[in-house]
């Protein structure tokens, strides 16, 4: 991969030469820009990226049903894998593909929720008339489905649909039954399962968005579901296609409950919180470790987000310095506070003066990034480095063994065993990287439990970050709190959410433009948001474009394929 | 490499490997794609049975230094980790000494996509996926074209998929007994001798992916060349689903073993991997003897799997890395797969095929994500191959590589005894265009 932004070199895009990083510890700048000059990222002219057709995730659908039939309709919940690209399922969403026992399961889901959707309990919610009248298919079909492909259908495509309840209603008999084939072309359709983008005018090359794309961007971006009918309003209208229409509906759906879904499902996807749903812990070792810990992580975590980004509208940055947090009474017991609330989760904070602070000192982080049996300060330095300073760190080399020694008397802490390893030739190259950020942390536990000792012995908590030395945990999120590379990282994160790819070379000056505009507003998310859907690189897409490279593995020595 | 060269892997590689003409019989165009045109005749048996291809998987590898068996030839003993496939001796091949010839990156993924793909993984460690199309899916191209299922994916304990149509194309496994019961023998499924009519919402369902075809058609011709592969594969899926139904409206094949089981139990405790197990297999076995499939993966366990065997202290993979010495609880551990693996192969050989068993009419590789746990090692694969592929498998013996082979030269044996006709098998170190002849019968 080649090193292509100003603004992110040399630590923020490339691939770490990880001798080099460790030797310069050269933090990233943000680049050559004068901060003194605030420029509107709306007015920063790019040629555009390629757009991106994407799946609509597991959640997406779920969404996507329950805005058109009811809150209440039983959807499946995972019906096909996600995989995560570039740090996100967002990206993924856009490079995987449906298998063919996927389409086996949208099937069966489509005609099982039209069954629901027909049934008398849910029917009224949304069917505008009596499916016994010659013309209500039609109509149903015309109505429910600008909901469902987010964009009015064609007479053609009506006259399909419509011959299937036709078909059905000959050989069934039951108008009700009948319906449910319409209704199970609609939810199949890759119009649905996909959000296609093909652009206003695709033939000549750059173009706009339709109304109906950028309604559907800008939606799934927010919301993390389909645009409502207010939003599909202003496409049809073709108020949307304006700067100030398309920034009154990012307001209005920003200060819609819904925008919580969007910040969470972002950052749950960021942070890679879905994992804690499998979370592994030797219950042997950790005394806390149940079923409800991992569950309950992610919503401390997600409730201090969703409290920053909406009741405090604040930097973003405090994520790592706040002592303010949300938990539960499972938490409460692994951070030895009492619990806010006997049932449920309540406001509560960290102890002034304890090593526990913002996001890194919860579970969440804690847990997620160590072994089952341990703590990895391997795996908690490198999540740093790859997820929240966009970094990327190379894999470890061929056939190495990763095993580090057994806990003896001679080494008895994770550092004493780690230093022990690092002294295997090849290792210490890019343990350097992570491993002195992660040691910091070593008295929290494998899952999060505050530690002054390990097998008898003082744990030293010293560590660095990029030329910062620190001691403890809470220096190491001021650090971070301080990291230049930090919201260039958020931004750069944020964009390939909204755009299903990274940025490309082309479109960096939008995202230059985003940056600086982030840190002169505070660092806050609402208003990175609401630049970011002016810029162009959100607005308009270029479909002669082919999308660029994801990171790869060995991969290229695969190119070609098979003989 | 560019995602446009990721979508085009697949189709790349079905046009190299089966080469010409016969590209059009595997994928057809899409104007073609409800000519319902049945690929070419899957191999048979001498005495008449269609020929099956299964993998079976499962995950951190095995205690190498006591895997492999003394002797070679006819004359090798099951004992230690493959004891517990004694009874079955006479109907496997154990292949040793093999190589996976892959830059060992990410462990346990780089191996095991090495073994079963021919390619290096794609993606980064944590966010990788299997580099190409699986052994099983490139074969259900080939031989599964004739059946209502072109593969059929079961598993036990799958953290993550294992059979891929492509790079970043998972295909899930099926771990639910009763999700998996419904699929093959619930509505539609009709045993030999039922003379039922088919139920008119078959056709119906076929009618709305006609809809959905029409509409996906029209869609691909106005996305970027990259969306528009994506959207293709997703129309082979379409395509795959109405051929099922399809078959449905068929009378069911004459097969004197096939018989609707009985629906898996709600109440049985299935946090035993075993007993999970025992009920996915017989549920695949029935969907092999009624030829309703010819071509499985089934995945026992995959990387990292970390559960607690009867008789051990710690989850597998940790003991992998942090059992001491010699790991004689690693070694207990497979050897209990092995015993899970030995009940499979005795489902297969308790179904009658004409003079022999549906066990002599499958090829099996058995295989693992790593070689040794412990160090992630690509040499001294593990290899197992049950099932004599209806003669065409030299099976009742252990076949050493002295000389550090490549282990794609065993994948590509496999592939053209059960009849497709490979070219070569891999890319770069792993490719590889020779068989292993002492394995051909």
């Amino acid at each position: 991969m080649r090193s292509r932004s100003r603004l992110l070199a040399p630590a923020a895009r490339g691939v770490l030469a990880c001798a080099w990083l460790a030797a310069c510890g050269d933090p990233a700048q943000p680049g050559d820009t004068d901060p003194g000059v605030i420029v509107d990222p709306a007015s920063v002219e790019v040629a555009p990226g390629p757009p991106v057709t994407r799946r609509l995730t597991n959640a997406q659908y779920v969404r996507a049903v329950h805005a058109l039939f009811g809150p209440d309709i039983t959807v499946p919940a995972e019906i096909e894998p996600e995989l995560r690209v570039d740090g996100q399922k967002a990206v993924g969403a856009g490079v995987t593909v449906i298998s063919p026992r996927g389409v086996e399961r949208y099937e069966q889901a489509a005609f099982n929720i039209a069954k629901q959707a027909l049934s008398e309990e849910y029917r009224a919610g949304w069917l505008p008339c009596d499916l016994t009248a010659a013309d209500c298919p039609r109509t149903a079909l015309e109505q429910v489905g600008l909901r469902a492909w987010r964009r009015p259908l064609t007479e053609a495509e009506l006259d399909a649909l419509t011959g299937l309840v036709d078909a059905a209603r000959a050989a069934l008999g039951d108008p009700v039954e009948a319906m449910q084939f319409g209704l199970a072309g609609l939810l199949q359709s890759p119009y649905f399962l996909m959000r296609p983008e093909i652009g206003a005018d695709p033939a000549a090359g750059a173009t706009d968005l339709t109304a109906w794309e950028l309604a559907t961007r800008l939606a799934f971006l927010l919301w993390d579901a389909p645009p409502d009918q207010a939003l599909l309003d202003a496409a049809a209208s073709g108020a949307l296609l304006t700067p100030d229409g398309l920034d009154a509906e990012a307001i209005r759906m920003l200060d819609d409950p819904r925008a919580r879904d969007g910040v969470r499902a972002w950052f749950a996807d960021w942070l890679a919180l879905d994992k804690l749903d499998s979370l592994e812990k030797d219950a042997a070792l950790f005394i806390h470790m149940s079923d409800r810990v991992g569950p309950a992580a992610r919503e401390e975590t997600l409730r201090t987000i969703e409290d920053l980004v909406f009741e405090q509208d604040t930097d973003l940055r405090t994520m790592y310095t706040t002592r303010r947090t949300f938990i539960d009474r499972t938490l409460a017991a692994i951070y030895g506070i009492k619990a806010p609330e006997r049932d449920g989760f309540g406001e509560a904070s960290f102890p002034e003066g304890s090593d526990r602070v913002g996001i890194l000192g919860q579970v969440a982080y804690l847990a997620n990034h160590s072994h089952s049996t341990s703590t990895s300060p391997t795996l908690r330095g490198a999540f740093l480095r790859e997820s929240l300073l966009c970094q990327v760190v190379p894999d470890p080399p061929a056939g190495v063994n990763t095993a580090i020694p057994e806990a003896s008397e001679e080494a008895p802490t994770l550092r004493d065993r780690v230093e022990a390893h690092m002294n295997v030739e090849g290792c210490a190259a890019c343990h350097t990287l992570f491993d002195p950020m992660g040691l910091a942390m070593e008295r929290f536990d494998g899952l999060g439990v505050y530690r002054e000792t390990e097998n008898g012995a003082p744990i030293d908590a010293s560590g660095e970050l990029d030329g910062v030395q620190v001691t403890g945990l809470t220096d190491l999120a001021q650090a971070m709190a301080d990291h230049p590379a930090v919201p260039i990282c958020t931004v750069e994160q944020l964009s390939r959410r909204a755009l299903g790819r990274r940025p490309t070379e082309a479109e960096e000056p939008a995202v230059e433009a985003l940056v600086q505009a982030y840190a002169a507003r505070g660092h806050r998310l609402k208003p990175l948001l609401l630049d970011l859907v002016q810029t162009q690189a959100f607005r308009r897409v270029d479909p002669s474009q082919a999308v660029e490279s994801t990171p790869e593995s060995g991969d290229a020595a695969g190119t070609g394929g098979a003989e | 490499m560019t995602r446009a060269q990721h979508q085009l892997t697949r189709r790349t590689m079905l046009r190299g490997l089966f080469g010409g003409a016969a590209v059009s019989v595997m994928l057809p165009p899409f104007e073609s794609l409800f000519g319902l045109t049945r690929p070419a005749a899957a191999a048979l048996s001498p005495d008449g049975f269609p020929i099956r291809f299964g993998l079976y998987v499962w995950g951190n590898g095995v205690n190498t230094p006591t895997w492999t068996p003394a002797a070679t030839g006819a004359d090798w003993v099951p004992t230690g980790q493959l004891a517990p496939l004694a009874g079955h001796k006479s109907r496997l091949a154990v292949v040793t000494g093999y190589e996976v010839r892959v830059a060992n990156v990410i462990p346990h993924y780089s191996t095991l996509s090495a073994m079963i793909t021919g390619r290096p993984p794609a993606g980064t460690d944590g966010n990788e996926s299997m580099g190409g199309p699986t052994i099983d899916q490139v074969l259900g191209q080939e031989i599964g074209g004739d059946t209502r299922f072109r593969t059929l994916e079961t598993g036990v304990r799958v953290r993550q998929p294992v059979s891929h149509n492509d790079a970043w194309a998972p295909n899930p496994s099926e771990v639910d007994p009763a999700a998996l019961f419904e699929r093959l023998f619930g509505v539609g499924f009709r045993a030999p001798g039922d003379d039922t009519p088919p139920d008119p919402r078959i056709g119906l369902r076929r009618s709305v992916l006609d809809v959905v075809t029409d509409q996906a058609r029209d869609l691909a011709g106005k996305l970027n060349p990259a969306d528009k592969r994506r959207l293709e594969q997703h129309l082979d899926g379409v395509r795959e689903l109405e051929l099922r139904l399809a078959r449905l409206l068929e009378d069911p094949p004459d097969l004197e073993a096939c018989v609707r089981p009985s629906e898996p139990a709600s109440a049985t405790d299935r946090s035993d991997p075993f007993v999970l197990n025992n009920e996915v297999a017989d549920l695949l076995v029935m969907a092999l003897a009624c030829d309703q499939t010819r071509v499985f993966s089934h995945v026992f366990s995959t990387s990292l799997d970390n559960h607690v065997y009867t008789g051990t202290d710690a989850g597998h993979h940790r003991l992998t890395h942090d059992e001491p010495g010699d790991q004689p609880q690693v070694e207990a551990i497979v050897t209990q797969i092995m015993t899970g693996f030995s009940s499979f192969l005795d489902k297969l050989a308790a179904i009658p095929e004409g003079e022999g068993t549906l066990l002599d009419n499958c090829c099996i590789l058995g295989t693992s994500d790593v070689s040794l746990g412990k160090t992630h090692s690509a040499d001294e694969y593990p290899i197992v191959i049950a099932g004599g592929a209806g003669g065409r498998i030299a099976v009742g013996q252990h076949v050493r590589s002295t000389r550090r082979e490549n282990a794609s030269d065993v994948t590509l044996t496999l592939a053209r005894a059960v009849g497709a006709n490979l070219p070569s098998w891999g890319t770069g170190d792993m490719r590889s265009t020779t068989t292993v002849s002492a394995l051909e019968a």
